[in-house]
């Protein structure tokens, strides 16, 4: 069903996260190395590393792509407490001639006083509008009132969410029926506390964001699914574009894909490794409780994803 | 140097207590038992209890205070546990006995430095030399039995930052400037430095050298960075260089770890880190205990990797376990994975989750494959310093169903308007089924079915007939629309006997219909029935209806449609099973419970009374249904095509976020003439004043390069014809392409067919021109 195609990434340190852009034809990644390099689908279907620079001085975590509406423009966040925002420049035909292109800073974001974990754009109709998340718990969403201005941002709101933050994870529906959201993973090991996922949900009339703790409170939050074939911890999972797909990524450096049946059975439809070999217990079935009700189908599914995100949940 | 047993690796606990003022600088005495803190308000002696600090002298004595006291610096001499030094902010440097009998310990007061002192440091082995390095740019090397320094270095350059001596050359010590230079000298040559070279851009704050005297110097500066040289070849060599998130103002080595030394900052972070120099990008260990900066690290013991001290501005001075050490790269995800657009995967992993269990964390539910005597616990240093990431792309091959090929086809290939009703259903319909999506085929069928009812308030145009006239008409005329739309699919499954079946069906003549694996397919989406089933009923049915004869009374009438399962089940069928895809064939019987029910559903389906409303609810949740499948492109297309004998059903903002969604994906396919026909024929206001935003163009006429302010071909600056395409010099109407760089340009065919050759500007203006 798949064909595994290797690209030496040349990171010279762990890579932290992998990012297509909204047309799915460029690749971003970002390593501990402090750099982020940027890759190109090629005619040919082959990656091409077209840009490699450095961008923090410390380990970056996330990368993450704007909506190309507002240019070719990548986040990016790191343990050295910063978030970053970069714009390629077209038209240095010097770099064009050895195929790279040109990234700029266009503003670094400071407020955080810890590393910062996680970086995200919010959908294209909220404008031009960036969440980061720090380890210790604080959300901040940056808004650059002028598109065409990338260097300038300002803090519009910084949300406390008591434990430290991992990821984050915009509500992607566009829909006036659900206003903007966004769920929060913690990371913290402390098993007493809950709420090791929240969802804020942007109050127009208040003008402020409103919390929804991930107890059974304003916000129902239902477990569609269990899975625990990774036997290990779970790092990353990513949904397809009609969110009827889900991969997981865990410590046993395998991706599982998971498919719900017309029960809404979750089931694990195929296990991925990196060197194409076969997996030990590919016929393992994926213990996947039966899930109930179906709320709306995005924010639902945006909400698992973050709660899975958020390893220690 | 003498060999000492290590005290505390397992007991011990990270404690701290609160001094009376920040500390500048923190030293241990030999035997790891007491640590003095000084700084501009303090000079206190703890003892390190098990687990508390005690607080044994205060060395700050004296009624007035005095600047002597105010130390940037501090250190316990290694060999003599009774004598310390500290460098004063006045210049003073200062040693102190603690033998001595009186309150006041102070032995000597050299004060020949002109400005702070920064450094003091005693000779590692020589109990009577200490050196000194001050702001005012020189070091003096004192005899404590003498009451001056015995030589003065003057570095020629600006502050001296810090001075060390070797652990390996007895007559050697390093000097780190304020300019970023580093100093060799020979204690015995105070005329002239031995070597110097430039480590860091800015101030250099801190050396160290390697305990295990190999030459190794460690140097951290304002730049944020860590270097190790190795000093024994004849030109220092920079071997490791680690960068931090903040200038360095301490570094140390840590004992008994060849590659590892811990880091504080004096600026913004608070926090300490320790380093393995071969992995320079994240710190191996953390010490986040501190409020504010760290002034001081030390290693309590000089053969215990495991116990740091440190004091703070915060006032506060801390013992750190390495245990409690957190471990960023732990926290680290060492994953990344990312869907596509189209359905291909990006992983990235650490190398060593991908190849083999090594790396392999265990986890409490146990892999039970091995058994738990096969780990041999790795060296944690050395899996922490062999790192890297594998990074691959799953590409699903091209018959991979989660690709999203259909997607782009359908979405080219539907036809939403333009045509009626039923040919743009029947349209959709062989689009769905050619892509193979027998589900999505037959639903589009059913809508045509159900909807095409003359007793439809609204028809399509030629369906016009008389709601109250030939009733068995209509139904004869329906069979035969639908039977034409089976012998369609069939067309593209059976090829062989096409002709057969097509006059079959036209006729009306079915006395004998093969293809039933086709109809089979049609009625339940996948060829996953039991086909003898299917197959006598679809034969009954086509026999009834050569039968069919136009009776006038009612009862023929519903016993015909009885044995047309066909029409009504799906859409029945549908809300129960909610999703009937390819892969779950098992999931799917029809018992005979269910058969009877679909039967009687369909009687009331022909009743002439039935309008379309009696569909509404059905379709309704069908759309519902498929959106929540995230096939959003079937609900919005059956939305438009439908148009009005279904929107009213559907609330408007649904209606509106399946329109927002559909647009999206469509533009993410870069799809943009479908996305904007959608926009066009979508009735939500919200959704058709989309493409009314930014539609103005500002254009400058390609002659004299000036806006063109008034409308028409003609700039009225230049009185020429604007756009006029420079390949074949006619007006060009529609569409204009044109360079940005030199604004020449013209019919897009034609400038396409010019750069095929060349890539110059077709208008002879020598530009080079360049297209996106």
């Amino acid at each position: 069903m798949f064909v595994a195609r290797s690209i030496a990434a040349d990171h010279k340190d762990l890579i932290h996260d992998v990012s297509y852009d909204f047309h799915g034809r460029r690749m971003a990644t970002c390593s501990s190395d402090q750099s982020v390099k940027v890759w190109d689908k090629s005619d040919d279907g082959e990656w091409h590393c077209t840009a490699s620079w450095k961008t923090h001085s410390g380990s970056v975590w996330r990368v993450t792509w704007a909506h190309p509406e507002f240019g070719q423009v990548l986040a990016s966040c790191s343990f050295d407490r910063t978030a970053a925002v970069w714009e390629e420049i077209v038209g240095e035909s010097n770099d064009k001639q050895r195929g790279l292109s040109h990234w700029i800073k266009r503003t670094t974001l400071v407020d955080s006083r810890t590393s910062v974990t996680d970086v995200k754009f919010a959908p294209k109709h909220m404008g031009l509008v960036l969440a980061t998340c720090s380890a210790d718990g604080v959300v901040r969403i940056y808004e650059a009132p002028d598109v065409m201005n990338l260097s300038q941002w300002s803090l519009q709101h910084e949300i406390s969410c008591k434990l430290s933050c991992s990821c984050i994870s915009w509500n992607p529906s566009s829909s006036r029926a659900h206003p903007p959201m966004i769920a929060v993973g913690s990371d913290d090991n402390n098993v007493t506390y809950s709420g090791k996922v929240q969802i804020y949900e942007y109050n127009e009339n208040t003008r402020r964001e409103s919390t929804t703790s991930s107890g059974p409170t304003k916000f129902e939050v239902q477990v569609m699914a269990q899975f625990d074939s990774h036997n290990s911890q779970v790092w990353r999972v990513s949904w397809n574009i009609t969110s009827t797909l889900l991969a997981s990524s865990g410590d046993d450096g395998c991706v599982r894909l998971w498919k719900a049946n017309y029960m809404d059975n979750w089931k694990c439809t195929g296990i991925l490794r990196g060197d194409g070999s076969p997996v030990n217990g590919s016929s393992v079935q994926g213990a996947a409780l039966g899930a109930v009700g179906s709320g709306g189908a995005q924010t639902q599914n945006s909400v698992v994803g973050a709660a899975s995100a958020g390893r220690y949940v | 140097m003498e060999k000492m047993s290590c005290p505390s690796t397992v007991s011990g606990r990270t404690m701290f207590c609160h001094l009376d003022a920040p500390a500048n600088a923190i030293s241990v005495c030999r035997d790891a038992t007491q640590v003095v803190v000084a700084g501009r308000n303090i000079f206190k002696i703890y003892a390190l209890e098990e687990d508390s600090f005690v607080e044994r002298l205060n060395l700050r004595v004296g009624r007035k205070p005095s600047l002597n006291f105010s130390c940037a610096d501090v250190m316990w001499h290694q060999m003599e546990e009774n004598l310390l030094a500290t460098a004063a902010t006045n210049g003073a440097v200062v040693t102190w006995n603690l033998a001595r009998p009186c309150r006041n310990k102070q032995e000597h007061l050299f004060t020949e430095h002109k400005r702070t002192v920064n450094k003091v440091c005693f000779h590692p082995t020589e109990v009577h030399m200490l050196l000194s390095g001050s702001q005012d740019g020189f070091m003096k090397c004192f005899d404590l039995r003498k009451k001056e320094s015995v030589s003065t270095f003057s570095g020629q350059s600006e502050s001296v930052r810090d001075v060390q001596f070797s652990m390996k050359d007895y007559f050697t010590f390093a000097a780190s400037f304020e300019n970023g230079n580093v100093q060799l000298w020979d204690i015995r040559r105070p005329d002239r430095y031995e070597r110097m070279f430039t480590a860091h851009t800015g101030p250099v704050f801190c050396c160290d050298w390697h305990p295990e005297d190999r030459g190794w110097l460690a140097t951290g500066g304002r730049d944020k960075m860590v270097k190790v040289w190795d000093m024994t070849t004849n030109r220092a060599k920079e071997i490791y260089c680690v960068q931090t998130i903040a200038s360095v103002a301490r570094v140390k080595w840590r004992p008994e770890r060849r590659w590892h030394l811990a880091t504080c900052s004096m600026m913004v972070d608070h926090n300490i880190y320790v380093w393995d120099v071969r992995r320079p990008f994240i710190p191996f260990a953390t010490f986040e205990e501190h409020k504010d900066v760290t002034t001081g690290i030390v290693w309590r013991h000089q053969h215990d990797p495991y116990v740091l001290l440190s004091g703070s501005k915060d006032s506060t001075l801390y013992q750190h376990m390495f245990k409690d050490a957190s471990r960023p790269v732990d926290r680290a995800n060492p994953e990344g994975l990312c869907f596509g657009l189209f359905g291909d995967l990006a992983f990235a992993a650490k190398e060593s989750l991908m190849t083999g269990e090594a790396g392999r964390k265990p986890y409490p539910a146990g892999d039970r494959r091995y058994p738990i005597f096969f780990f041999k616990k790795p060296d944690v240093t050395e899996q922490f310093a062999q790192v890297a990431s594998a990074l691959s792309v799953f590409e699903s091959e091209s018959d991979g169903s989660s690709r999203m090929d259909w997607f782009i086809k359908t979405a080219r290939r539907y036809l939403l308007s333009g045509k009626p009703f039923a040919e743009l259903c029947d349209h959709n319909a062989k689009v769905a089924k050619e892509l193979n999506r027998p589900q999505v085929s037959t639903t589009w069928t059913m809508l045509r079915i159900m909807f095409s009812d003359p007793g439809n308030p609204a028809p399509p145009a030629n369906h016009n007939m008389s709601k109250l006239g030939n009733i068995p008409l209509m139904n004869s005329f329906n069979l035969k629309e639908m039977s034409s739309a089976l012998n369609e699919r069939n067309k593209e499954n059976r090829q062989d006997n096409l002709h057969n079946l097509e006059t079959n069906l036209n006729n009306d003549e079915n006395e004998e219909t093969e293809g039933s694996d086709g109809q089979a397919e049609y009625l339940f989406g996948d060829a996953e029935l039991d086909d003898d089933d299917l197959y006598s009923m679809e034969h009954e049915n086509q026999a009834e209806e050569a039968e069919f004869s136009l009776p006038q009374e009612a009862f023929p009438l519903r016993h015909e449609i009885v044995d047309h399962p066909a029409a009504p089940e799906p859409p029945a069928e549908k809300p129960e099973s909610p999703q009937v895809s390819g892969s779950e064939a098992e999931s799917f019987c029809l018992t005979p419970m269910e058969s009877f029910s679909l039967i009687s559903v369909s009687q009331l389906l022909y009743q002439p009374q039935l309008t379309p409303s009696f569909f509404s609810p059905v379709v309704r949740e069908m759309l519902d249904h498929y959106a929540e499948q995230g096939d959003v492109q079937m609900a919005v297309s059956v939305l438009i095509v439908l148009g009005d004998r279904i929107r009213k059903e559907i609330d408007e903002l649904t209606q509106e976020h399946w329109y927002m969604s559909y647009i999206d994906l469509l533009q993410r396919f870069e799809l943009w003439n479908v996305s904007n026909e959608v926009i066009k024929l979508s009735t939500c206001s919200a959704i058709t004043c989309l493409n009314q935003a930014s539609t103005t163009l500002h254009i400058n006429c390609s002659n004299c390069k000036r806006p063109m302010s008034n409308k028409g071909w003609i700039c009225d600056r230049c009185h020429q014809c604007a756009s006029v395409c420079a390949v074949c010099h006619h007006v060009v109407k529609g569409l204009f392409v044109w360079c940005q760089g030199c604004s020449h340009g013209g019919h897009l065919e034609h400038v396409m067919e010019w750069l095929k050759s060349s890539n110059h500007c077709p208008a002879g203006c020598g530009h080079l021109c360049e297209y996106t």
